[in-house]
C-alpha cells in the first residue's frame, strides 16, 4: 500500500518538477523563471523525502534540510541581484 | 677519511673570506690561505704512500640507487693535480692580495676562488664518474662567477656568459657520455670503469661514448673549434686568468683525457680525432698568439696552442707520449702561471695591456723583466729550462707517429712549425714589451711591484729552472706515479735527462729556436699578410648566433603560442580526445558482461531535466543570468543524482557548493558584461560543436564501458578498518580525515592558498559597475529589504546549529567538516547579503585569512601530534568518554583534524565571497546619494 | 540505467567543452563548472552506480564503494576554489584590460561607470 502511494507521489513530484522546468524555459520574465526555480527546490525536497521513505532510511533527510535552507539562500541571492545588481553591498 | 678533507677544507674555506671580510685585506688573505695550506699538507702526507704504489680511497653512500657515491681516490695523477691546484692556488691568493684594488671586494673574490678550488679538487680526486661530473659543472659555474667578477664591465659579463655556455654545453655532452659508459659497464665507479677497457671498446656504444667524452674535454680545454671562449675569458682579473686559464680549469679537459686514457685510447678513432684536433689547435693558437696586440691575448692564444700540444701528445697512442703529455701539463702550469702574473704586474703598473704602447719596460722594472724572460724562455723551449724537456719529448714522439701512412712526415714537420711559432711569440712577449724602444703614452708611470706580488712568480721560476736542470730529482717520482695511473699495465721507462746526445729531436729544437727568431724579425710581413683578412670577432659572432637561436626558437614557439587561449584549448582538447579515442579502440567491445539495471520513470525524468538544463545553459549562454539559472538546476540535479545513487555525503557537499558557486558567479557577473556578444564565425561554432560532441561521445562510451564491467574495488580495507582503525562509522569521512588525511591536508592547503590568492587579486582592482540592470531599469533604492533582513537574522542561529550538527555527526553519519564549513559560510554570506558589509563587520570584526590559516595549522598540528607519541604523521586515535549530561561520547583525534578542515573551508569561502562583496562597498554611488 | 548515466555524463561533458571553447571569460567559467560536474559524475561512477547501498558501517544495508565518494567530495570543494580563482582572474582581466575576452585583447567596448 505504502509502496504504491510512494510510487504515485514520486511520479507526481517528478511531473511537477518537469512542469517547473518547462516554466523555467519559457519564462518569459526573469521573476517567472526564478519562481519556477524556487518551486523546483521545494519539489526536490519532497522527492528526496519520498526516496528516503522508499528505502526506509533517514540518511537522506539532511539533504532535504539543506535544500530547504540553501535553496532559499540561492533564491535570495538571485532576487538581490535582480533588485540591486550588487548582492553584497 | 682524511682524504675527504682535501676537498672539504677548501669548501669550508670558501666561507672564511666572507666571515673575515672586515678584518682587513691582509688578514683576510692569510686566513683564506690557511685551509688550502692544510689540505696541501694532507696531500703531502699521502705522497709517500702514493709513490709506493698504494691507492688511498674513501667512499660514502650518497644516492646508491643511482650509483652515485661520495667516493674519492688519490692516485698519482690525482696527486699531481692536487699539488698543482693547491700549490698554484696558494700563490694566487698571495698575488691577488696585491693585485686587487681597494674598490674590489676581496672577500667575494676569495670566496669564488675557494669554491673553484673545491670544484677542481673534486674533479681530480673523484672516484665516481657522476660525482666527477658534479664537480665539473661546479667549475663551470664558479669560473662564470670569477670571469664575471668585474660585473660592471659588459666585456666581463659577455665573456663569462660565453665561457659558461660553451663549457656548460660540453658538460652536458660529458654527462651523456658518462651515462652511456655507466650503462655499458654497469657502474659509475671510476675504479670499476678503469678495469673494463675491453668491454667499453668492444661495445657498440664506444663511438658515441668517445665522442661525448671528447666534446666535454675539448670544450673545457678550449680545443679547436671550441677555442673561441678562452680569449674572451681574459676579461677576468689576471689572478683568475693565471689560475683558471693556465694551471687549472683548462687543464680539466686534458685531465679528462688522461683520466680516460686507459679505457678510451688505443683505437683509430681516438688517434684521428684527438691528434688532428690537437694539431689544429696547436697551430691555430700559435699563429694568433703571434698576432694579438693584447698582452693577455697573446698568453691566451699561447695557452690554446699548448693545450693543443698536450692533446696531440695524448692522441699519439704511445705510452711515452702520454708521459710527455703529463709532463707538459706540469711545465705549462708553472711557466704560464708565472707569465700571466707577470702580465698582471705590467697591467697593474702601467695601466694598459696594449703591446703597441708597452715598450722598453726593463728600465722601469728590471727585476720583473728577468722573471718574465725566464718564463718566456721556458715557454719557447730554451735548454736548461723545463719547457725544453717536454718539448723535446714532444718532438721525439711526433717522429714516432706513423698512423698517417705516407703522410706521416707531416706530423713532425707541423710540430716543428708549432715550435717555431712558439719561439716567435715568446720572443715577442719579451722583446716587444720589455725592450724595443720607449713606452708610449702609458696611463701610469711604471715601477717595480710590491715585494710580495713578485714572490709567487719567483717561486714558479725557481721551479722552472730546477726542473729544467735536475729533472731526475725534481719531477721523476711524481711523474712516475702519475704515469702509472695514466698508462695501464707495464709502465714505460722514463728517463728524464738534459742531454740525450745529438739526435733528430735536438736538431728540430735547434731549427725551431733559430727559425723562431727569424719569424719574429719578419713579423711585420706576417702582420701585413694577416691584415688582408677581415677580422672575425668571436664574441660578436657568438652573440649573433645566440640571438639567432633565440629568434628561431621564438619563431617556432609562435607557431603554437599565438596568445589565444581559445586556440590552446582547442589543441589541448583535440589531442586529449585523440589519445582517449585510441585507448577506446583497443577495447574489443564497448559493453561489458555485467547485466544492466532497470530504468525507472523517475530517474528518466531526472536525467532528461539534467540534460536539458545542461543544454539550456549552453544555448542561453549569451544571456548570462539565464544561463546561471540553468546552471543551478544542473547543480541541483547532480546532487540529486548523488543522493539517488547512495552517496548522501556527496549530495550534501554538492548542494552547498552549488549555492556558493551561484553566489560567486553572480557577484562576478555584476562586474562583467551581462550579455555575451556574438562574435564566433559559423565555421568556428560548428567546429567547436563537432569537437565537443566527439569529446562527449568518447566520455560517454568510456563511462559506459566501465560501468558495464565487473567492479574490483580496493575499498574492502577501508570498510573493514573504518570502525576498528578510525573510530568512525561514516567510511567516506574516515577516509577523508584519517586513511587519506594527508591528501585532505594538501587539499585544504590548496583551498587556503586559493583564498589568499584571490584576496591579493582583488587588491586595487579597477571596476566597471553598471548603473542599471540589463533591461535598462535603474536599481531598486531599497538596499536592505526589511523582510529579508529579519528572516535571515532568524535563520542565522538555526543554520549555524545545523552546521555544528552536521560537523559533529560527520564521523558516523553523512556530514563532516567540508559540508558543515560550507553551510556556515553560506549562512554568513546570507547575512552579508541582507544586512550589508558594514552592519556585518561591526558585529564580526575579524578577518577571515587567520581563520583559514588556523584551520590548516590545526590540521597539520593534529598530524604532527602523532609524532609526540612516536607514531607516523597523521596517525589517529580515539576513545570513548563519559561526559555528564551528554552521556557517552566518542572523541577521535580525527575530529580535531576535521575541525581544521571546517575552519579552513569557512575561512577560505568567506575570504573569497566576502572580500569580493566588499570590493564595491567604498565606491557605491547610491551611498553618496543617501 | 548505465546507458542513461553514461549519456548524461557525455552530454554534460559536451556542454562544458563547448562553453570552455568560447571567447569570453564568463561562458568559459560556466563551462568549467559544467565540466567539473560531468567529471565528478564520471569519477563517482567508477565505484559503480548502486541504489540503496550505504557507506555507513553497520547500518544493515550493503556497502557502496566509499573511495570514489571521498575523492569526489574533495574534488567538488577544490573545484569551487578553482572556479573562484578563475572568476576573479576574469574580473581582474576586465578591470585591467577593459575587455572580457579570454585572449586578453584590448577592445574598445563602451566603458560603463568606471571607478
Amino acid at each position: 500500500m505504502l509502496t504504491n502511494a510512494i510510487a504515485i507521489s514520486a511520479l507526481l513530484f517528478m511531473l511537477a518538477i518537469a512542469l517547473n522546468f518547462y516554466r523555467l524555459i519559457i519564462g518569459p520574465s526573469i521573476p517567472d523563471r526564478l519562481a519556477a526555480l524556487d518551486t523546483m527546490y521545494v519539489n526536490a525536497i519532497g522527492a528526496i523525502i519520498l526516496f528516503g521513505m522508499w528505502l526506509n532510511t533517514t540518511l537522506y533527510f539532511e539533504a532535504a534540510l539543506l535544500i530547504a535552507m540553501l535553496g532559499f539562500i540561492s533564491t535570495v541571492a538571485v532576487c538581490k541581484y535582480l533588485l540591486r545588481g550588487d548582492i553584497i553591498e | 677519511m682524511t682524504l675527504l678533507l682535501i676537498v672539504l677544507l677548501p669548501l669550508v674555506g670558501s666561507l672564511v673570506p666572507i666571515a673575515s671580510a672586515r678584518s682587513g685585506r691582509t688578514t683576510c688573505a692569510w686566513l683564506t690561505a690557511i685551509l688550502p695550506a692544510i689540505a696541501l699538507g694532507i696531500a703531502a702526507w699521502y705522497t709517500p704512500a702514493v709513490f709506493g704504489g698504494q691507492l688511498p680511497q674513501v667512499s660514502l653512500d650518497w644516492v646508491p640507487a643511482l650509483g652515485l657515491d661520495i667516493a674519492f681516490r688519490l692516485d698519482g695523477l690525482s696527486l699531481l693535480f692536487v699539488y698543482l691546484v693547491l700549490g698554484i692556488g696558494l700563490l694566487i691568493i698571495l698575488y691577488a692580495r696585491y693585485y686587487l684594488s681597494e674598490k674590489d671586494s676581496m672577500s667575494r673574490f676569495y670566496a669564488y676562488l675557494m669554491l673553484f678550488m673545491t670544484a677542481m679538487l673534486g674533479i681530480v680526486t673523484a672516484d665516481n664518474l657522476l660525482l666527477m661530473w658534479f664537480f665539473w659543472e661546479l667549475t663551470s659555474l664558479s669560473s662564470f662567477l670569477l670571469i664575471g667578477y668585474w660585473s660592471h664591465l659588459s666585456e666581463a659579463r659577455k665573456g663569462a656568459r660565453m665561457a659558461l655556455t660553451v663549457t656548460g654545453a660540453g658538460g652536458l655532452c660529458l654527462l651523456a657520455g658518462i651515462l652511456l659508459m655507466g650503462h655499458v659497464v654497469g657502474s659509475y665507479s671510476l675504479t670499476t670503469v678503469l678495469e673494463h677497457r675491453e668491454l667499453i671498446q668492444q661495445s657498440s656504444l664506444y663511438q658515441p661514448i668517445l665522442l661525448l667524452f671528447l666534446l666535454g674535454a675539448f670544450t673545457k680545454s678550449a680545443q679547436f673549434p671550441f677555442q673561441f671562449w678562452l680569449p674572451h675569458a681574459m676579461a677576468a682579473p689576471t689572478p683568475v686568468s693565471a689560475y683558471l686559464h693556465s694551471a687549472t680549469m683548462v687543464k680539466a679537459g686534458v685531465f679528462l683525457l688522461a683520466r680516460m686514457y686507459p679505457v678510451l685510447s688505443g683505437t683509430d678513432e681516438w688517434f684521428y680525432i684527438v691528434t688532428l684536433t690537437g694539431l689544429a689547435t696547436l697551430l691555430y693558437g700559435a699563429f694568433f698568439a703571434l698576432i694579438k696586440q693584447d698582452l693577455k691575448g697573446v698568453l691566451a692564444f699561447s695557452t690554446i696552442s699548448h693545450l693543443g700540444l698536450i692533446t696531440l701528445l695524448f692522441g699519439f697512442n704511445s705510452k711515452l707520449a702520454a708521459v710527455a703529455g703529463v709532463f707538459h701539463i706540469i711545465n705549462h702550469a708553472t711557466f704560464k702561471a708565472s707569465l700571466f702574473m707577470a702580465a698582471g704586474i705590467v697591467d697593474h703598473e702601467c695601466g694598459t695591456r696594449d703591446i703597441r704602447k708597452l715598450n722598453g719596460l726593463w728600465r722601469y722594472m728590471p727585476y720583473t723583466t728577468v722573471l718574465a724572460a725566464v718564463a718566456s724562455a721556458s715557454m719557447a723551449g730554451v735548454p736548461l729550462l723545463n719547457g725544453f724537456l717536454s718539448k723535446e719529448m714532444f718532438l721525439a714522439q711526433s717522429l714516432e707517429a706513423q698512423m698517417l701512412g705516407g703522410l706521416s712526415w707531416m706530423i713532425p714537420a707541423l710540430a716543428t712549425l708549432g715550435s717555431v711559432l712558439s719561439v716567435a711569440y715568446s720572443l715577442r712577449f719579451i722583446h716587444d714589451v720589455f725592450f724595443n724602444g720607449e713606452p708610449r703614452d702609458l696611463p701610469k708611470t711604471p715601477h717595480e711591484p710590491p715585494r710580495y706580488m713578485r714572490l709567487p712568480i719567483e717561486i714558479l721560476i725557481l721551479l722552472c729552472i730546477m726542473v729544467g736542470i735536475l729533472p731526475g730529482i725534481m719531477v721523476e717520482p711524481i711523474l712516475r706515479a702519475a704515469t702509472a695511473a695514466v698508462v695501464p699495465g707495464q709502465a714505460p721507462e722514463i728517463h728524464l735527462a738534459l742531454w740525450h746526445g745529438f739526435n733528430l729531436p735536438l736538431m728540430m729544437s735547434a731549427i725551431a729556436l733559430s727559425a723562431g727568431v727569424l719569424v719574429y724579425l719578419l713579423r711585420n710581413h706576417i702582420y701585413r699578410f694577416h691584415r688582408q683578412f677581415r677580422a672575425v670577432n668571436a664574441r660578436q659572432s657568438f652573440e649573433f648566433s645566440v640571438q639567432r637561436v633565440v629568434r628561431s626558437a621564438q619563431w617556432g614557439l609562435d607557431r603554437f603560442e599565438n596568445g589565444s587561449l581559445q586556440r590552446y584549448m582547442f589543441l589541448l582538447l583535440l589531442s586529449a580526445v585523440i589519445v582517449a579515442a585510441f585507448g577506446l579502440m583497443d577495447v574489443p567491445s564497448m559493453a561489458g558482461l555485467k547485466s544492466l539495471q532497470p530504468l525507472d520513470p523517475v530517474v528518466v525524468t531526472g536525467a532528461g531535466i539534467l540534460c536539458l538544463a545542461g543544454l539550456g545553459t549552453v544555448m542561453l549562454h549569451r544571456r548570462r543570468l539565464l544561463s546561471l539559472l540553468f546552471l543551478s538546476v544542473v547543480g541541483m540535479f547532480v546532487s540529486l543524482t548523488f543522493a539517488r545513487f547512495s552517496a548522501p555525503d556527496l549530495a550534501l557537499t554538492q548542494l552547498a557548493v552549488e549555492v556558493v558557486t551561484i553566489i560567486l558567479l553572480m557577484l562576478a557577473l555584476f562586474f562583467l558584461p551581462q550579455k555575451t556578444p556574438k562574435e564566433s564565425s559559423g565555421r568556428r561554432v560548428s567546429r567547436d560543436i563537432l569537437l565537443s560532441m566527439i569529446f562527449g561521445g568518447v566520455i560517454a562510451s568510456l563511462n559506459y564501458a566501465v560501468l558495464t564491467r565487473p567492479l574490483q574495488s580496493i575499498s574492502t580495507y577501508f570498510i573493514e578498518n573504518s570502525v576498528p582503525g578510525g573510530g568512525g562509522h561514516n567510511i567516506v569521512n574516515v577516509i577523508l580525515v584519517d586513511f587519506r588525511g594527508f591528501d585532505t591536508l594538501g587539499e585544504i592547503t590548496v583551498l587556503g592558498i586559493a583564498g589568499i590568492a584571490i584576496y591579493k587579486l582583488l587588491n586595487r582592482l579597477r571596476l566597471f559597475m553598471p548603473s542599471s540592470d540589463m533591461e535598462g531599469r535603474p536599481w531598486s533604492p531599497d538596499r536592505y529589504p526589511v523582510i529579508l533582513s529579519s528572516v535571515s537574522q532568524t535563520l542565522l542561529p538555526l543554520a549555524l546549529l545545523v552546521s555544528v550538527f552536521i560537523f559533529l555527526r560527520g564521523h558516523n553519519l553523512p556530514g563532516g567538516g567540508f559540508i558543515a564549513g560550507l553551510v556556515a559560510a553560506v549562512v554568513i554570506i546570507l547575512v552579508y547579503m541582507s544586512r550589508g558589509v558594514e552592519w556585518t563587520q561591526r558585529r564580526m570584526s575579524f578577518n577571515y585569512q587567520p581563520i583559514a590559516v588556523t584551520g590548516v595549522a590545526i590540521a597539520a598540528l593534529t598530524g604532527l601530534g602523532s609524532w609526540v607519541f612516536n607514531k607516523p604523521f597523521l596517525t589517529s586515535s580515539f576513545g570513548h568518554f563519559d561526559i555528564p549530561l551528554i552521556g557517552d561520547i566518542e572523541l577521535a583525534t580525527a575530529m580535531m583534524f576535521d575541525l581544521g578542515v571546517y575552519l579552513t573551508v569557512v575561512g577560505s569561502t568567506l575570504m573569497i565571497l566576502a572580500n569580493l562583496g566588499k570590493v564595491t562597498t567604498p565606491h557605491r554611488p547610491s551611498k553618496e546619494k543617501q | 540505467m548505465e546507458a542513461l548515466y553514461a549519456t548524461v555524463t557525455g552530454i554534460l561533458t559536451a556542454c562544458g567543452i563547448y562553453l570552455t571553447l568560447r571567447g569570453r571569460t564568463f561562458p568559459v567559467v560556466v563551462g568549467l563548472t559544467l565540466l567539473s560536474y560531468a567529471v565528478n559524475l564520471f569519477l563517482f561512477s567508477m565505484g559503480g552506480i548502486t541504489t540503496g547501498h550505504t557507506t555507513i558501517v553497520d547500518s544493515g544495508q550493503p556497502y557502496a564503494d566509499p573511495l570514489p565518494q571521498a575523492l569526489v567530495l574533495t574534488a567538488i570543494v577544490i573545484g569551487f576554489a578553482m572556479t573562484a580563482f578563475v572568476v576573479i582572474l576574469a574580473m581582474r582581466t576586465r578591470g585591467d584590460l577593459g575587455s572580457d575576452s579570454v585572449d586578453g585583447q584590448r577592445t574598445d567596448e563602451p566603458r560603463e561607470e568606471r571607478k
